[in-house]
């Protein structure tokens, strides 16, 4: 834990100068988790603002300080879905919006755009945010959760309230469908690399 | 040989995606917050308790009235009680009052002599 058990409960108890060292304490890793599941950076403060907002609401249902942490990616993973949801529909109804002709347009541009941001990071963000587009949004949170924050099987037990063996045949699932995406575009690189 | 090249393909994959992951976590970094962080969360929790607030007036205020009408149409209710009827007596108990009289209607039997009794002996 970043913060003493008794730091949360004092925070619980109503202490706003507590809440603030826990929030203090916390928000890069939130926003961090944030930031690798929803892919871009914009709105990440925003997000973040939501988790510890709805922390704050939520405090006093918590019956322990010791699951306080499963709690906070509890509401992180939450929050980020609610915003990819938000931002799903958004994008769904502007485009529903636009006559044809602007929506390639648009993609033109959008295209034009990532050729402009041609650092190496910016080239794998897009590349592993493709690869985990083949997969429902639950198990990509999962899969980010356990493979790219490091979380063990038995924290994740306690964020998902599933059991080991459920997290594992999901996870296992999410990363053969993973890997197949993955295959099929190295074969069709390969493939392009050949008839070059 | 087929299979142990598959074996070898699918491993490579395996490694791969797990070198991916780790390369996706250092591309993504911990943002740092704006210093408007703090001050922007205070803000919402300071909008969202008062919209709490008004709503817990709002329903207190609701639940009082809501007693107090309660109150007035039980006290309406006991009073009318102890007030002496306009009609103290039923239709039913008023209309057998109306016809109790000393000469019932069908108080006796007639019996007609429809003659012919005896023809049958």
């Amino acid at each position: 834990m970043l913060v003493d058990a008794t730091l949360i409960e004092r925070a619980r108890g109503g202490d706003e100068g507590a809440f603030s060292e826990v929030v203090q304490a916390y928000r890069r890793r939130v926003l961090g988790t944030i930031y690798r599941l929803i892919g871009h950076r914009d709105d990440v403060e925003d997000v973040g603002q939501q988790v510890f907002l709805r922390l704050y609401l939520s405090l006093d249902q918590l019956r322990t300080a010791d699951v306080f942490e499963p709690w906070l990616h509890r509401l992180t993973v939450n929050a980020a879905y609610d915003y990819l949801r938000k931002q799903r529909r958004r994008s769904e109804s502007r485009m529903s919006d636009l006559p044809e002709q602007v929506v390639q347009l648009a993609d033109a541009a959008a295209g034009s755009g990532r050729q402009h941001d041609d650092t190496e990071k910016a080239r794998i963000r897009e590349f592993v945010q493709g690869l985990l587009a083949s997969v429902s949004e639950a198990d990509r949170s999962l899969l980010i959760l356990k493979e790219v924050e490091g979380m063990s099987l038995k924290e994740l037990e306690q964020v998902y309230h599933v059991n080991e063996n459920a997290l594992k045949v999901r996870l296992f699932r999410a990363r053969q469908r993973v890997l197949k995406v993955l295959s099929s575009r190295r074969e069709s690189a390969q493939g392009a690399d050949s008839r070059g | 040989m087929e299979d142990k090249t598959r074996t070898n393909t699918e491993e490579g994959l395996e490694r791969e995606l797990d070198t991916l992951f780790a390369a996706y976590r250092l591309a993504c970094p911990e943002p740092e917050p704006s210093p408007n962080f703090m001050p922007e969360l205070w803000r919402k929790i300071e909008e969202r308790r008062s919209v709490s607030y008004s709503f817990t007036r709002l329903t207190r205020a609701f639940v009082t009235a809501a007693a107090a009408i309660c109150l007035v149409l039980t006290l309406l209710q006991s009073t009318l009680k102890t007030q002496p009827s306009l009609y103290p007596q039923t239709y039913v108990e008023a209309l057998a009052d109306a016809s109790a009289d000393d000469s019932p209607v069908y108080s006796e039997v007639s019996f007609y002599d429809i003659g012919g009794g005896d023809n049958y002996q």
